[in-house]
């Protein structure tokens, strides 16, 4: 198999979840596949996007929200784009600062009671804060308040904040909250300035995360390469699942300044499962960050892909109704994970749709997209 | 557009605009005759500022992580885009020439010469208008095409209904366009709306 381009250009982004192509380049999965993973550390999503579309970068660690956002031209010109795998499930969380839970907000349902009580009293709004317009941190952002009761654009006041600045941000009192990737929510518990009112597993159990995007072109002119790279990756997640020292050995190299560049406190206990809210509750939590699952994890399943367009349609950053399937069916290079995964040894799925119930009961199966986008009671279509 | 051109610098937060990037920008757009109306730091108020200084053009540095922030300005204001110039460190002609192909933003190498500043922020400037016209012509094509398919499927119901000729029925509507003050396209929809209540 000629592979059409050795070095290939990943970017990521300093947060737990990187861990995947940071530790396919460390471990030499990359080399084992013939290639050489070149990590590339970026500071925004957006920048991520625009390396992508310029060439820079050959393939990132992505949003999935960010992906089908540029695929749909939210935001910026449309361009065809492709998601070669998922990275991973679960791990993130929404933070309350301290003033709001010692006011008694540690939950939705407390949360919601709060702002009822405050409605007429103060005019001030609650500003929440998620990363990036079109991304899975504002999805989930959305959808638990809105679960709650608590429009999402109407009742609080949405903004864009990078992950390394939420903390501070929170500490300043420019916010009563956030939503963002770990280690952010964890460290917030560990300076003691905000607590975690819920884990974006507890929205939806075992959701997507994290991608490796990268934009069509890219792949179908190097689709050894791609192939090569999905195949490293794989390999990567499914060593870092394997054990708890394997997991440790992970927070230690992704801790450290060219990565995450914070202290390993703020990454591993998370990593191994154990939560702490900060508000007195600690425990093991059943859907922790996960890589691999036995591939569950990699595979990019269509319905994962359309639910994130379910949720644009939802909140008006699309203005009518994709081909929800055949735009996941052209993002989502099926095929080609299929081939990589065999060279990985890594077993695939029949399906392409999954089932799953999140938090306000809904079931989402990927079977009538369209019927599900209009099926919300809180929502901002027009 | 005789008018100077408004523009908005955006800076990291935490650090002055002071670098020497910057002050090569400053002097550039002081040249150029631009009128730099305020020079921000990229924080969670930017929105807010932009939306009060309504500016021609941003200016950011592509490498800050204040990028995403003004991605959410640029997702808010979707229906009144601008202009987005970047700083990079990529001086690689073909990732600027793809990265103004894809109307995403412009692109300006750091360590750029002041007198260079301002043929390519015109560049950009004139790159991102003919998009603008190109997608607003597109919209109104689009438009027009929906209107014709409301006017035509108007056109057929009088043929079927009432045993008119097409070129009868197109008269009806226009005469009862002109009466009512209506555009045809209104009309027509106004026939179906009565078509579906009655059946």
């Amino acid at each position: 198999m000629q592979i059409e381009k050795k070095t290939v250009n990943i970017g990521f982004n300093p947060l737990t979840d990187c861990a995947p192509v940071v530790m396919a380049a460390m471990l030499g999965f990359d080399e084992k596949h013939g290639i050489r993973i070149a990590l590339s550390r970026e500071t925004s999503w957006a920048g991520v996007r625009d390396k992508l579309m310029t060439g820079e970068l050959d393939a990132a660690h992505a949003l999935y929200g960010l992906v089908y956002g540029t695929q749909l031209g939210i935001g910026a010109q449309p361009r065809d784009m492709a998601v070669l795998m998922n990275l991973n499930r679960n791990g993130q969380a929404i933070t309350l600062s301290r003033r709001l839970a010692e006011q008694g907000a540690t939950d939705g349902a407390s949360l919601a009671a709060l702002m009822a009580r405050n409605v007429d009293e103060n005019s001030r709004q609650y500003v929440f804060a998620q990363t990036f317009p079109t991304g899975t941190h504002a999805m989930w952002l959305y959808y638990w308040l809105a679960a709650h009761g608590i429009h999402p654009m109407k009742d609080v006041r949405a903004i864009t904040v990078p992950p390394s600045q939420m903390v501070y941000n929170l500490v300043e009192g420019h916010m009563d909250g956030f939503c963002a990737g770990d280690p952010w929510g964890h460290q917030a518990v560990l300076d003691g300035v905000g607590v975690t009112a819920t884990t974006s597993q507890q929205i939806w159990p075992d959701h997507p995360e994290k991608v490796l995007g990268a934009s069509l072109e890219f792949v179908r002119a190097h689709p050894n390469t791609c192939r090569a790279l999905v195949a490293a990756v794989l390999e990567a997640g499914r060593w870092i699942d394997a054990s708890d020292e394997n997991r440790r050995a992970t927070a230690e190299i992704i801790a450290a300044v060219p990565y995450i560049n914070t202290g390993k406190a703020a990454i591993l206990p998370r990593m191994l499962g154990r939560y702490d809210d900060g508000a007195g509750h600690a425990w093991r939590d059943e859907h922790p960050m996960c890589f691999h699952q036995g591939g569950q994890a990699n595979y990019p399943w269509l319905s994962d892909g359309m639910w994130f367009m379910t949720q644009f349609r939802r909140w008006g950053l699309l203005k009518d109704d994709p081909d929800y399937l055949a735009v996941a069916q052209s993002v989502t290079q099926l095929r080609l994970y299929r081939e990589a995964a065999e060279m990985a040894g890594v077993a695939v799925p029949a399906e392409v749709l999954r089932s799953s119930t999140l938090v306000d009961g809904h079931v989402w199966d990927g079977t009538d997209p369209e019927a599900y986008a209009a099926s919300f009671p809180v929502h901002m279509r027009n | 557009m005789s008018r100077h051109l408004r523009i908005v610098l955006v800076h990291p937060p935490h650090e002055s605009d002071a670098s020497l990037r910057a002050a090569a920008l400053h002097a550039g757009l002081m040249e150029a005759c631009y009128d730099l109306v305020a020079s921000l730091p990229a924080d969670f108020h930017l929105p807010e500022e932009i939306a009060r200084l309504q500016p021609d053009m941003i200016i950011v540095d592509a490498e800050s992580d204040a990028r995403d922030v003004l991605e959410h300005i640029v997702v808010a204001t979707r229906d009144e885009r601008r202009p987005i110039v970047m700083f990079t460190e990529d001086d690689k002609q073909s990732s600027m020439d793809a990265a103004m192909e894809a109307g995403v933003s412009a692109y300006i190498v750091a360590g750029l010469k002041p007198e260079r500043i301002k043929p390519v922020l015109s560049v950009a400037l004139a790159r991102f208008r003919k998009e603008q016209k190109l997608l607003d012509e597109l919209q109104d094509t689009k438009l027009k095409l929906a209107e014709r398919k409301v006017v035509d499927r108007a056109k057929g119901l009088l043929m079927s209904r009432h045993g008119m000729t097409e070129d009868q029925a197109y008269q009806r509507l226009r005469t009862m366009a002109m009466n009512k003050k209506l555009k045809l396209a209104e009309i027509a929809q106004r026939i179906l709306d009565v078509e579906d209540l009655l059946g």
